[in-house]
């Protein structure tokens, strides 16, 4: 919103900034080009945020250049200037979301405006933000045909030669400039100018007019032939991506008496401004722990065949859905190291886990962790629980997956055997320390891996007999990381050798099956 | 390849409601305390004799008088769509006086122990009729040939059995089994009809 108050500030900003501009005569001539005053200032090197946001026009310009007038309060009156094609005239923009209507936005402040709406209809919860500008590649053709204008016209005067166009600032960054402090104030928060913030606004600017012009006059003429019809098939600019990073690329390549001959010097006029879109975005949220499973029809991850769902539910669901919900996110991803059968227990320690939710609008604090973990342990069901649920950074991921295979897994086995269970047969397994086995892909995942022979090791064995029985035991044994351990015990027709039948001399079989223990540093 | 419904890879036995209640009391008590009276089982879940693997895991078929009278065959069929193939319990080479002494894979145009199975899309197996010879069975006196039964592709043929010929005459329905193959879902279900159950086929063989 414009208001005669800050006038003062203005005049003396502009006063300043006198310096860095070239001659009056220059002024007219960029003036009557369509240059918009904005882009004659950041081509100038002012940094003044002052003079951006004051809204002098051209006229306005031109006499205070010439008689240091008083400057009266207009609106500007260059609309779709020929190089920044409205980016820098927030008055001309038109953001695509506000529908049909074209509203008058006579400010920077009005941008700032919407975009801050949109953050706080979103319910964001932000401490600091970034933003991230993209604009059509065209507007670094127009900036180059103009510096070639200029240089041909005035390379020989003083002032081009002093300084001028060594200071310029990119129309990206004249619009930070202008628009972060601005944001600051309306979303309370600081800006992050790197880019390192996990909350992103994305301000994607497209002009279809001089893009699809742009295409067509690279020298690649058979494929910018597919781009055009691209995009003349969709007509807006957010399927160019590829095409934009190969525009820049031919734009750096291209000579200047080339360029000269291809792009009108200087730029032309345009009709429309720029079309824009915000978006706003958090970077993923990771929360990590370790899971245990209890209950024996419970999958890790969502299977479901042929419309039917194996299984009551997963570990998967149960955990990401409720994580996602308290950080009300738009989805989530879970990863784990490693994983157990569906009819497989996973007791003790647990196993260590990642949620990754995308677009949070919250980031978690303790106290909602907590809550993610009473939700989940609490339930009527006790189906699956958490423990050391925690945010974690990106580098969990890695550190999860590091060194996977190297990883000692610890289990409890229901074993039977078709013999009675005698003291040499507890002594055998028991002296068994870091026994190397070999593991033919097991039968009933033969469908869908390699078929291949594994070689594995069992680092201990422990029995404990069961009161009542002879021929049931515990099987109690550590095991390298990837070894299947229900093959271990009956054999898989022989393909895993040896096995507990094979070095007690009968048949042996498994009933029940838990894992006990996954020792992982991390997630402690 | 069958992309067959997977209803299971392998589920183990499941223990009774009540004692999935008595579990779920003693974790609610000392959850972490007590991991070890939730690995213990009830004594009333435990069968004297619990199925075995391949009952648990497999569709057991067979296939008596299979191109010859005596030649009976089986097929363990897995949820996953493969067939496990071997000599059923009745199959005459079993009955002859000393037995299986050797076993040949090097039948029909090619040796069958010599097939390199690659990767998960199971590239370079052999597609084979259900006709088709997987191996010879030697006898003191006589052979035999064993056949495919279905139509499908070679995965695997038990080597074991080149130099342990004998475990044939000892688990002929376990480690000696003599072949793995894939067959097509359209190409299993023509014949299956045609197939008898174990308990059929134990009738019909007048075995047990």
């Amino acid at each position: 919103m414009t208001s005669p108050g800050p006038a003062i500030e203005w005049q003396t900003a502009l006063g300043n900034a006198k310096l860095c501009l070239p001659p009056s005569h220059v002024i007219r001539d960029l003036l009557s080009t369509g240059v918009c005053v904005r882009c004659i200032f950041r081509l100038s090197g002012i940094h003044d945020r002052d003079c951006y946001i004051s809204p002098i026009n051209e006229s306005e310009l031109i006499s205070f250049l010439e008689e240091q007038n008083e400057i009266e309060c207009n609106s500007t009156t260059i609309t779709n200037c020929c190089v920044c094609l409205g980016v820098l005239c927030p008055s001309c923009v038109v953001p695509e979301k506000s529908g049909a209507d074209l509203r008058e936005r006579s400010s920077v402040n009005e941008l700032a405006l919407l975009i801050s709406d949109m953050v706080k209809g979103e319910q964001y919860q932000i401490d600091e933000f970034s933003l991230e500008v993209s604009l059509p590649p065209v507007i670094t053709a127009n900036e180059r045909a103009l510096r070639l204008y200029l240089k041909q016209k005035y390379e020989k005067e003083q002032w081009f030669k002093d300084t001028f166009l060594r200071v310029h600032i990119s129309v990206k960054d004249t619009l930070k400039l202008v628009l972060n402090a601005s944001l600051e104030n309306y979303l309370a928060v600081q800006n992050v100018e790197t880019l390192s913030s996990s909350f992103r606004i994305r301000l994607t600017y497209s002009h279809s007019e001089t893009s699809q012009k742009l295409q067509s006059m690279l020298p690649n003429g058979h494929d910018s032939k597919k781009r055009e019809k691209g995009s003349r098939e969709n007509g807006s600019s957010k399927n160019c991506n590829e095409p934009d990073a190969s525009a820049y690329r031919v734009l750096e390549l291209i000579e200047d008496q080339n360029f000269c001959s291809q792009f009108q010097v200087p730029p032309g006029k345009v009709d429309k401004p720029c079309q824009l879109v915000v978006a706003c975005c958090r970077t993923p949220t990771y929360i990590g722990g370790r899971y245990l499973k209890y209950s024996r029809n419970v999958s890790q991850s969502r299977w479901i065949i042929d419309d039917e769902r194996m299984g009551e539910t997963s570990v998967e669901e149960i955990i990401g859905e409720n994580v996602r919900q308290i950080c009300q996110g738009d989805g989530y991803k879970f990863h784990s190291a490693g994983r157990e059968d569906i009819d497989v227990r996973m007791l003790g320690s647990g196993r260590p886990f990642l949620v990754e939710v995308s677009n949070s609008r919250i980031v978690p604090s303790s106290t909602e962790i907590e809550q993610i973990s009473d939700k989940i342990n609490h339930t009527d069901k006790q189906l699956v629980g958490v423990k050391n649920l925690k945010l974690v950074g990106a580098e969990a991921w890695d550190l999860m997956r590091e060194g996977e295979a190297e990883k000692q897994k610890q289990y409890a086995a229901l074993v039977w055997i078709s013999r009675p269970l005698n003291v040499d047969d507890v002594c055998n397994l028991t002296s068994l320390k870091d026994m190397e086995i070999s593991q033919k892909t097991p039968i009933r995942v033969l469908h869908r891996r390699s078929p291949l022979e594994r070689s594995k090791v069992i680092h201990w064995m422990k029995i404990e007999k069961v009161e009542g029985t002879t021929q049931y035991f515990l099987l109690h044994l550590c095991t390298q990381a990837g070894t299947y351990i229900k093959e271990f015990v009956h054999g898989d027709l022989g393909r895993t050798h040896p096995s507990i039948g094979s070095i007690l001399g009968c048949r042996a079989e498994i009933l029940q099956l838990d894992v006990t223990d996954v020792k992982m540093d991390y997630f402690d | 390849m069958a992309e067959n419904a997977e209803r299971s890879e392998e589920t183990l036995y499941k223990p009774s409601p009540k004692s999935i209640e008595r579990e779920k009391q003693a974790m609610e008590e000392e959850p972490i305390e007590d991991l070890s009276s939730l690995l213990l089982p009830n004594l009333n879940d435990l069968p004297q004799n619990p199925p075995t693997a391949v009952e648990f895991n497999f569709s057991r078929y067979f296939l008596p008088d299979f191109t010859k009278p005596g030649h009976d065959q089986y097929i363990y069929r897995h949820a996953n769509g493969l067939c496990v193939i071997g000599l059923a319990q009745a199959h005459v080479a079993l009955k002859e006086e000393g037995g299986v002494t050797a076993v040949d894979f090097n039948v029909g145009k090619s040796d069958r122990s010599e097939l390199k199975v690659t990767g998960k899309r199971k590239r370079n197996a052999q597609h084979f009729e259900s006709n088709s010879a997987l191996c010879k069975v030697c006898t003191n006196d006589n052979f035999y040939i064993v056949r495919c039964c279905v139509k499908g592709s070679l995965l695997e043929v038990n080597d074991r059995l080149i130099k342990q010929p004998g475990l044939l005459n000892s688990s002929a329905d376990r480690e000696g089994y003599v072949a793995i193959i894939m067959p097509k879902q359209g190409d299993w279900l023509k014949i299956k009809d045609s197939l008898l159950s174990y308990e059929d086929y134990v009738k019909l063989r007048g075995l047990l």
